[in-house]
Order: structure tokens, then C-alpha cells, then sequence
């Protein structure tokens, strides 16, 4: 029965996500390429914030060097097809994360997200300097976007946005389904042991620190490919965008916003921030103003996040207690 | 005086004034980061808004040593009500709760003043016996620079005496480091807390009136100074204001020097400096826990 519910649930979602475009036309439709753009950045960080337990204050590196990593193909590499700038993007990530991982795995709590900080204002300090290669302030910009060729089947065209559209949602949509399949693995339960007690884990058997290792690479390698989205989609990428040190904030208020310690949570956290920006930009040029007041308040009166709201809404009209992985803090 | 020294002392004066005007942001942070515990990203906020209050006081008396005086108060006293009526209740939620919570303020406060005094940057004048050069033993130092140094020195000795050679001094010391054991010996924690976190702020106030006349005073000011900070509390290690200062004082010179002789990298050094000492030490130089 629930099987069948969560069948049909899932085809509505796929047929809203397929139509949307038709309903809302170009505008909205690029609203949702960024809104799925952070979403699956956000998800990549509570990877490692909620699963894991790893606060990181410079997850925009990542993000950034996918990005980056994708520019510089397209700028440099004539004729290279959209899916290798694609890998490229993601490549440079994974590069980094394991360049990264051997220091990383040793360190958690303030340390750990201190070195990120650092590590992080390097990337934007880097690509703010190294001017020959990153274009400085100015970033890369107006790079080719070639076609999506499928040899002998198909090519499409990319410029158009609708095209654009759907090909950014299935690429995203599918690095969310391997993260969400990977925290089901029996792997993924040992990610959420190394948060609850790295000790035990210890004494299981398990190798904390290559675990860590791991799940850092993942993180790291599919922020890379939201940042590689992220610079196809505004065919654009500069230090500000990439690596600035809010571009890590903003994935970290997201989770915190959408709820943490549950797969969906920072999704939801993309899109509330997406809808607030897009209504608050309505009315006002203050939009900060309201994040700011629009963060304070969740932290102070809802800091379990929208997710929890809801959980919490369950418990007392439904009865039924929310779980308690849903409920702990994972600091 | 051959001009090369006289530009190798200039760069060092430099240097040293910009470690000192770090060193009061960062103390601050180091009395709320560090021993607190608390991490608070709208320090350098309040650091800008003590800027800002400089330019206000300056407006309405013309006296810059009235906004010296008044400036930094009153960001202690928002600085206190933040804590109050804010920050104590996210306490519980560690780091990340009050991340979202700083991060909002900050944001806030950014945006207010942005209202209030728009993004234009604002002049700051200091007193024309600030002003200018002096010279002594046949080299030539700008004396507000100097100025400046002399004040940090000032405000930080105080501190430190207050810090360690008094009752409440040792009362705070005490606090920070074991917080229910102190309650329950009957002396009022949060009370403390409140006063220490107003304690930071009006230090970063301090900062913020000292760099404005040479900066200006506009929205951004608080940016680049603000990050050097927190990497200065982590480097130095937590709670520990020896630590604080020399690294400070490294960042100071690093950044001057840097500048001279290898332009291009001169913002990198720091992060570089910052990521080996991590590296080797997790807790920072003088850091005794994490």
C-alpha cells in the first residue's frame, strides 16, 4: 500500500517536474534551475553536517572548482562536449577532496571547520589573484556551450533554456538519487555511526578516517557538479560566485532552514530560501534585511528547521512520535 | 637615512598598526570565541557599526576623542543586548545555531546601516595633531600609526590587568573555564557571560573607531579585517591572548611585507601560515583544547 502510494507520488513529482516549464514559463523555469542547483549543493554539505557531523565553513571550494573546472574546459578545450566539461567539473572536485581528505581526516569539531575556512578563503583569495588563468574579479565568462550529442542519436541544443532546463534536472536529479542511494547503503550507516560515537566505530573494525575520506569525496565530487551546472547554467563563473566565503554560509543556513539530519531537509531549505529571495525582491531591495530576520527567528523558534516544524505539527495533531534520528541534534 | 630602511621601517609601522588594530578585533573574539566559546560572525559587524557611530559622534560633537569614548560603549551595550536576549537562548544548539543566529545579525546590522547612512563611504577626520609625520632619529613615522599602536597597547594592558590581576578578572577566568562549578559556588555566570561578550564587542569597537580615519568609514569595512580575525583566535589558539597577539603581530607584518616583495601572493600568505600551523598544531600555537 505504501509502496503504491509512494509510486504514484513519485510519478506526480516527475510529471509536475517535466511540465513545469509549460505552466511557468522561462522566468520560473530558471528559478528552478538554481533552486535544484543549491539543492544539491545543500545536500552534499549535510552529507557531511548531518550524517556525519562535520561542520565545514568552506564547502564553496568545491562548489567553485567544479564550476571553475568546467569554464576552463569550455574556454580552452576546443570542441570539448558538454557531458566531458561535465566530468571535468567534477574531476577537479574529486581532485581537490583527495588532495584535501589525507589532512581533513584527522581533524573534527572547530578545527575541522576552521581549516575549511582557510582552505576555502585560499580558493577565493587564488582566484581572485591568479588572474591569467581565472580572469580575477571578473571570473570567466561567455564560454562556448556546446551541444549535448549523443553520437548517432541526438544533439541538443543547450542555448535554448528549455533544453537547458531539463538537462540540468536530470543531471542534478540524478547525483541526488546516488547520494540518496548511498546514504542507504550499509556504508551510509556507518557515516551516521562516525558522528554518533567514531570510538565504537573504531572498535568494530571500521577505518574511521578512510570512511571519512570517503564520504568527503562524495560531498566534495557532486558539490563540484552542482557548481559545474551552476556555471553552464549562467555560462559564467567568477571568484564572488564560486568560492566566496557566504557561497559556503548560504548551503549551511539552507540545511538549518529546511531541517537537518533528514535526506530532504536542505531541498527543502533551497526551495524556502528560493521563494523568500523571489517574494522579498517583489516588495524591497533589502532582501538581506529579511534573511536576516528570517534566520534569526528560525533559529530562535524553529531550530529544528521546516522539517521539523512539520515533524513536530505530526506528533501533536497525529500522534505518531517523530523518529529520533529525525529529532537529534547533530553537532 | 638611506631611503631603503626608511621604507622597510615605514612598511614595518605599517604592519604593526594594522597587527595592533587586528589584535583589538581579535581579543574580543578571543575573549568570546575562544573562552566562551561562542562563535560570533557579527563581530566584525560590530566592529563596521562602531565605524559608523565614530562618523555619527564626529558629525554631531566634532570631537574625536568623544567618539572614541562613546562609539565603542554603545556597540558593547548592543553588543550585551545581543547576548541577552538572543544569543543565550541558542546557546544550547552549539555552533551551528549560533552561526545562523550571528550570520542573521550580521546581516542585519549590514543592512541597517546601508539604511541609515547609505554605501557610500563616509570620511572620518581625526584631530590635526594626529596628523601628518614625525620625525625621530632622523626617520619619519606617521603619527597616527603610531597613534594607533600606542592606544591598543593601552586598551589590551588594561584588559590584561583586569583580566588577571583582579577579583573579577579572576571571577571571568573562572567562569569560562567551568562555567556550573562557578554557579554553583553562588556568583551569577550568565551575568559574567553578558559582561564579557560586552567586553569583546566594545573591543571590537575600539578597532573600529581606530581604523576609520584611515580606511573610511563604508559597509564593506568589516570584511577582510573580520575573517584575518578569526584566523588569528584559531592560529593564536583558543582563549589564549599571548597567542593571540604574536600571531596578530605576524599577520600585521606578513601582510605589509607581503605586499612589497611578492605582490601577488601577499593575501595568500596568511592562509598559508594559518593551514601549516593547523596542519601540525589542531589546537593553534598557545591553544590548550579544541
Amino acid at each position: 500500500m505504501r509502496r503504491t502510494i509512494k509510486m504514484v507520488l513519485g510519478t506526480v513529482l516527475i510529471a509536475i517536474i517535466a511540465f513545469y516549464p509549460r505552466f511557468f514559463g522561462i522566468y520560473y523555469t530558471n528559478v528552478f534551475v538554481t533552486f535544484a542547483i543549491f539543492a544539491l549543493y545543500a545536500v552534499t554539505l549535510n552529507l557531511l553536517l548531518g550524517y556525519t557531523g562535520l561542520l565545514s565553513f568552506g564547502h564553496a571550494m568545491f562548489f567553485g572548482t567544479g564550476a571553475y573546472g568546467t569554464a576552463l574546459a569550455l574556454e580552452h578545450i576546443g570542441g570539448c562536449p558538454l557531458l566531458v566539461a561535465l566530468l571535468i567539473g567534477f574531476l577537479s572536485a574529486v581532485a581537490l577532496a583527495l588532495i584535501l581528505s589525507p589532512i581533513m581526516v584527522r581533524v573534527s569539531g572547530t578545527a575541522f571547520a576552521m581549516l575549511h575556512l582557510a582552505f576555502g578563503q585560499l580558493m577565493f583569495v587564488l582566484a581572485l589573484k591568479l588572474r591569467g588563468i581565472t580572469g580575477g574579479e571578473d571570473g570567466i565568462g561567455g564560454f562556448p556551450i556546446p551541444p549535448l550529442n549523443i553520437p548517432g542519436i541526438v544533439s541538443i541544443d543547450m542555448a535554448n533554456p528549455l533544453n537547458f532546463y531539463y538537462f540540468a534536472i536530470v543531471v542534478l536529479g540524478l547525483s541526488l538519487w546516488i547520494l540518496w542511494f548511498f546514504t542507504k547503503t550499509p556504508f551510509g550507516s556507518i557515516m551516521i555511526s562516525v558522528r554518533d560515537n567514531a570510538n565504537r566505530v573504531d572498535y568494530m573494525g571500521f577505518k574511521v578516517p578512510h570512511a571519512k575520506a570517503v564520504i568527503y569525496t562524495f560531498a566534495g565530487a557532486f558539490a563540484g557538479v552542482a557548481g559545474s551546472i551552476y556555471a553552464l547554467f549562467q555560462n559564467l563563473i567568477s571568484a564572488e560566485d564560486g568560492f566566496h566565503v557566504f557561497v559556503s554560509f548560504a548551503p549551511i543556513m539552507m540545511t538549518m532552514v529546511g531541517g537537518i539530519g533528514s535526506f530532504f531537509g536542505p531541498v527543502m531549505g533551497s526551495a524556502i530560501f528560493g521563494i523568500i529571495e523571489e517574494l522579498t525582491s517583489r516588495y524591497t531591495e533589502r532582501v538581506e534585511l529579511v534573511m536576516g530576520l528570517i534566520l534569526i527567528l528560525v533559529i530562535m523558534y524553529a531550530p529544528m528547521g521546516f522539517l521539523g516544524l512539520i515533524n513536530l505539527f505530526k506528533a501533536k495533531y497525529f500522534g505518531s512520535l517523530p523518529q529520533k534520528a529525525e529529532m537529534e541534534e547533530a553537532s | 637615512m638611506d631611503p631603503v630602511t626608511a621604507m622597510y621601517v615605514a612598511q614595518g609601522i605599517h604592519g604593526l598598526a594594522y597587527g595592533m588594530i587586528l589584535f583589538l578585533l581579535a581579543s574580543g573574539l578571543t575573549l568570546i570565541f575562544g573562552m566562551m566559546g561562542i562563535l560570533n560572525l557579527a563581530h566584525a559587524a560590530f566592529f563596521m557599526l562602531s565605524a559608523y557611530f565614530c562618523y555619527q559622534v564626529l558629525v554631531m560633537t566634532e570631537s574625536f576623542w568623544l567618539a572614541l569614548l562613546i562609539a565603542p560603549v554603545a556597540t558593547g551595550l548592543i553588543g550585551v543586548v545581543l547576548e541577552r536576549f538572543l544569543l543565550r537562548r541558542v546557546h544550547a544548539l552549539g555552533h551551528i545555531g549560533e552561526l545562523i543566529l550571528t550570520v542573521g545579525v550580521s546581516l542585519v546590522i549590514l543592512e541597517g546601516v546601508k539604511v541609515f547612512w547609505g554605501t557610500e563611504s563616509l570620511p572620518v577626520k581625526v584631530p590635526p595633531y594626529l596628523e601628518g609625520l614625525i620625525s625621530i632619529a632622523g626617520l619619519e613615522y606617521p603619527i597616527y600609526r603610531i597613534f594607533i599602536i600606542g592606544l591598543s597597547f593601552f586598551v589590551l594592558g588594561i584588559l590584561a590587568l583586569v583580566l588577571y590581576k583582579t577579583r573579577l578578572g579572576m571571577v571571568v577566568r573562572a567562569a569560562v573555564s567551568d562555567a556550573d562549578m562557578v554557579n554553583s559556588l553562588g556568583i551569577n555566570v550568565p551575568l559574567v557571560f553578558m559582561f564579557v561578550f560586552g567586553l569583546g564587542t566594545w573591543l571590537a569597537g575600539v578597532a573600529g573607531v581606530a581604523i576609520a580615519p584611515i580606511l573610511t568609514v563604508f559597509p564593506g569595512l568589516g570584511d577582510q579585517v573580520g575573517l584575518d580575525a578569526f584566523m588569528v583566535v584559531v592560529v593564536g589558539g583558543f582563549g589564549s591572548l599571548g597567542g593571540a597577539f604574536l600571531v596578530s603581530i605576524i599577520f600585521g607584518l606578513l601582510s605589509s611585507y607581503g605586499v612589497q616583495f611578492v605582490s601577488q601572493l601577499a593575501p595568500v600568505l596568511m592562509f598559508i601560515f594559518m593551514a601549516i600551523v593547523l596542519v601540525i598544531k589542531p589546537m593553534g600555537l598557545f591553544g590548550e583544547r579544541e
